[in-house]
C-alpha cells in the first residue's frame, strides 16, 4: 500500500500542493496529467528517492518520513522504477543491467544471469544481451529500463512512460507483459504514461494531476465524466475548455 | 533650524529632503556586501558539504565498504591517465629550472656544486608532491566530476540508489582509496624523472658532472616525511572535492560542463591551500635551524 497524507513539493514554484492519495496493496494505478506537471516527481516520491517538502509518506505499512538514508536503502529494495529516460548504467552491458537489481540483493551470479536473460527475452530482446546500452535504439532501451525495474519481482513496481517512443504494437505487447506480470506476483503496480488511451484501458484507477493536485482520482471507465472540465478536456483532448 | 527652513521655502522649490535615501541607489550600494555575503554563504555550504563527504568516505573507507575490483580498476584509470601527463610536466619543470637558477648561479658566484642538492631537498618536501597534485587535481579532478556529474544527470545514480546501492560507496570510496595509493607513487615517479630531466641539464648545458649534481645528503626525513604526508593529503582531497563537484551536479550536460570546471578550481585550490597549510605545520615541526 501507499499512501500520500498532505505531501507538498516545490522547487522555485509549488509542484504538489497537499496531495492525498491512497493506493492498495496489488493495485494497478495510473497517472496522467499536463507536461512538467510533477508526474515524475511524485514517482520519485513514491519510491523514496526525493524527500517531500511536507506531508507523510507511507510505502508498504512503513511510513518513510523521517527515515534516515539507510531504512530508505531498505524500503526501496521492495520497489523497481523504470525511469522517464531510463537511466541504463552506460558503463554496463544490456544484461548486466538486467541483473544488477538481482546481484545486489544477493542472488548468485548464475541465477542473477539466467533470470535477466528470461526477463530480456519477455521483453524480446533475445541476442542483445551483450550490448551496450548506447547500441540501442531509444525503444530497446526502454524495455531494458522495463526490464530492469520488475525482474526482483519487487511488491511495488513503478513506471514512469513505458510506453514512450515504443510503435504500436510494441506498445500492446509491453501492456501484455505488465498485465502478465500483474498477474503472476500481483505488485503494486503505478504507471505514468501520456498515451491516455493505452492506459485507461490498462489501469482500473486513474488520477490526473493538473496544478499541483489530484483533479481526478477514481474510476479510469468513469474519467470522461467527470464534472471536472479540465479533467474532461484532458482525456478527450480537446482544443476548446479551460486548459 | 527655523531659518534655514525659511531660506529654503523661499530660494527654491522644494529640494528633496537629505535624509530620505533613493531606494535604486540604496539597492545599488547593497548590492556588492549582498553578493559577498552570498558567496561566503555558498562557500560555507559547499566547504560544509565537502567536510561531510570526506567524513562519510573515511567511515565507509573504515568499514571496508568497496569491493578490491573496483580499487583496482579506478588504480589503474588514474594512473594510466596521468602517467604521461605528470612526466611530461614535472620533466620540463625541472629542466627549465636547472637551467635557470645554474644561468644566474654562473653570475653571481659560479659554483654550481650545490645546485642539485638544493634542488633534490626542496622537490622531496615541495616540488614533486605539490606539483603532481595540481597536474592530478586537473586530470583526474575533471575526470572524476565529469563521469559522476554525468550519471547524476542521466539519473543513473537514482537507479543505483533504487537497487540498494549507496552512492558514495559505489562511486566516490573506489576513487578515494585509488587517489589515495596512486598521488604518492605518481609523486615518486615524477621525482624520478624530475631528477633524469634536471640532471641531464646541468651536465649538458652547463657541464656540472651527474656525480656531484646527484647528492642526497641535505634531504632529511623531516623532508621525506613532509612530502609523504602531503601526498596522501593532496590525494584524500582530490577525489572527495572533485566527486562532491559531481554529485552536486544538476540540469543537463552544460551542469556536466560546469561541474568539471568547479571541480578543476576548487581541487586545485584544495591543493594550494593544504600545500601552505602543511608547510608551515612542518616547518613549525621541524625548524631547519634544529635539522
Ligand atoms: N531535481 C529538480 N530540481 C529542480 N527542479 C526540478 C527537479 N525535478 C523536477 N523539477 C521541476 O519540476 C517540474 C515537474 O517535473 P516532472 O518531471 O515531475 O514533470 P512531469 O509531470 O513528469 O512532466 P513530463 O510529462 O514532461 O515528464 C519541472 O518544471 C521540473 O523543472
Ligand atoms: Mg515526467
Amino acid at each position: 500500500m501507499i499512501r500520500f497524507s498532505r505531501v507538498s513539493k516545490a522547487f522555485r514554484d509549488p509542484l504538489l500542493v497537499d496531495v492525498d492519495l491512497d493506493i492498495e496493496s496489488g493495485a494497478i494505478w495510473g497517472l496522467i496529467g499536463p507536461g512538467a506537471g510533477g508526474k515524475s516527481v511524485l514517482l520519485k516520491i513514491a519510491a523514496g528517492l526525493m524527500r517531500p517538502d511536507a506531508g507523510r509518506v507511507e510505502i508498504a505499512g512503513r511510513d518513510i518520513t523521517g527515515d534516515d538514508e539507510t531504512a530508505l536503502a531498505q524500503t526501496r529494495e521492495r520497489i523497481g522504477m523504470l525511469f522517464q529516460n531510463n537511466a541504463l548504467f552506460d558503463f554496463m552491458t544490456v544484461l548486466d543491467n538486467v541483473a544488477f537489481p538481482l546481484r545486489r540483493r544477493g542472488v548468485a551470479d548464475d541465477e542473477a544471469e539466467a533470470r535477466a536473460e528470461k526477463r530480456l527475452r519477455a521483453v524480446g530482446l533475445a541476442g542483445s544481451e551483450h550490448k551496450m546500452p548506447s547500441e540501442l535504439s531509444g525503444g530497446m532501451q526502454k524495455r531494458v529500463g522495463l526490464a530492469r525495474a520488475s525482474v526482483a519481482d519487487p511488491e511495488v513496481v513503478i513506471y514512469d512512460e513505458p510506453t514512450a517512443g515504443l510503435d504500436p504494437v510494441t506498445t500492446s505487447k509491453i501492456y501484455d507483459l505488465l498485465r502478465e506480470d500483474h498477474e503472476a506476483s500481483k505488485p503494486t503496480t503505478i504507471v505514468v504514461s501520456s498515451d491516455v488511451d493505452a492506459l485507461l484501458s490498462f489501469a482500473p484507477r486513474v488520477a490526473l494531476l493538473e496544478g499541483g493536485v489530484l483533479r481526478y482520482d477514481g474510476d479510469a471507465a468513469a474519467i470522461a465524466e467527470s464534472d471536472d472540465a479540465v479533467v474532461r478536456q484532458f482525456v478527450t483532448g480537446s482544443l476548446e475548455g479551460p486548459l | 533650524m527655523s531659518r534655514t527652513r525659511d531660506i529654503r521655502s523661499a530660494d527654491s522649490p522644494p529640494a528633496p529632503p537629505a535624509s530620505a535615501p533613493d531606494p535604486q541607489r540604496v539597492a545599488l550600494l547593497l548590492r556588492p556586501p549582498l553578493l559577498v555575503g552570498a558567496a561566503a554563504l555558498g562557500g560555507a555550504r559547499v566547504a560544509r558539504g565537502i567536510a561531510s563527504l570526506f567524513a562519510g568516505t573515511l567511515l565507509r573507507a573504515i568499514n571496508r565498504q568497496s569491493e578490491r575490483g573496483a580499487v583496482a580498476e579506478q588504480m589503474f584509470n588514474i594512473g594510466n591517465r596521468s602517467l604521461f601527463f605528470v612526466a611530461v610536466t614535472l620533466g620540463f619543470i625541472a629542466l627549465v629550472s636547472v637551467f635557470q637558477v645554474c644561468l644566474q648561479l654562473n653570475r653571481v658566484t659560479g659554483d654550481l656544486s650545490k645546485v642539485g642538492l638544493e634542488l633534490i631537498k626542496l622537490m622531496v618536501h615541495e616540488s614533486a608532491p605539490s606539483l603532481t597534485a595540481m597536474m592530478l587535481a586537473t586530470r583526474v579532478g575533471a575526470g572524476i566530476a565529469a563521469e559522476i556529474g554525468s550519471m547524476v544527470v542521466t539519473e543513473q545514480v537514482d537507479a543505483l540508489r533504487m537497487s540498494g546501492v549507496d552512492p558514495v560507496s559505489y562511486l566516490i570510496l573506489p576513487r578515494f582509496l585509488a587517489c589515495l595509493l596512486m598521488t604518492p607513487v605518481l609523486a615518486v615517479f615524477a621525482f624520478g624523472v624530475a631528477l633524469g630531466s634536471g640532471t641531464a641539464m646541468a651536465y649538458v648545458a652547463f657541464g656540472v658532472n651527474p656525480s656531484i649534481f646527484v647528492d642526497f645528503s641535505a634531504v632529511t626525513a623531516a623532508d621525506v616525511g613532509i612530502g609523504v604526508v602531503k601526498c596522501f593529503c593532496f590525494g584524500a582531497a582530490i577525489p572527495v572535492v572533485s566527486g562532491y563537484c559531481g554529485l552536486t551536479t544538476f540540469g543537463g550536460s552544460e551542469g556536466v560542463g560546469a561541474a568539471t570546471t568547479r571541480a578543476v578550481i576548487n581541487a586545485s585550490l584544495a591543493v594550494l591551500a593544504l600545500d601552505l597549510l602543511l608547510t608551515v605545520a612542518g616547518f613549525m615541526l621541524f625548524p631547519p635551524s634544529a635539522a
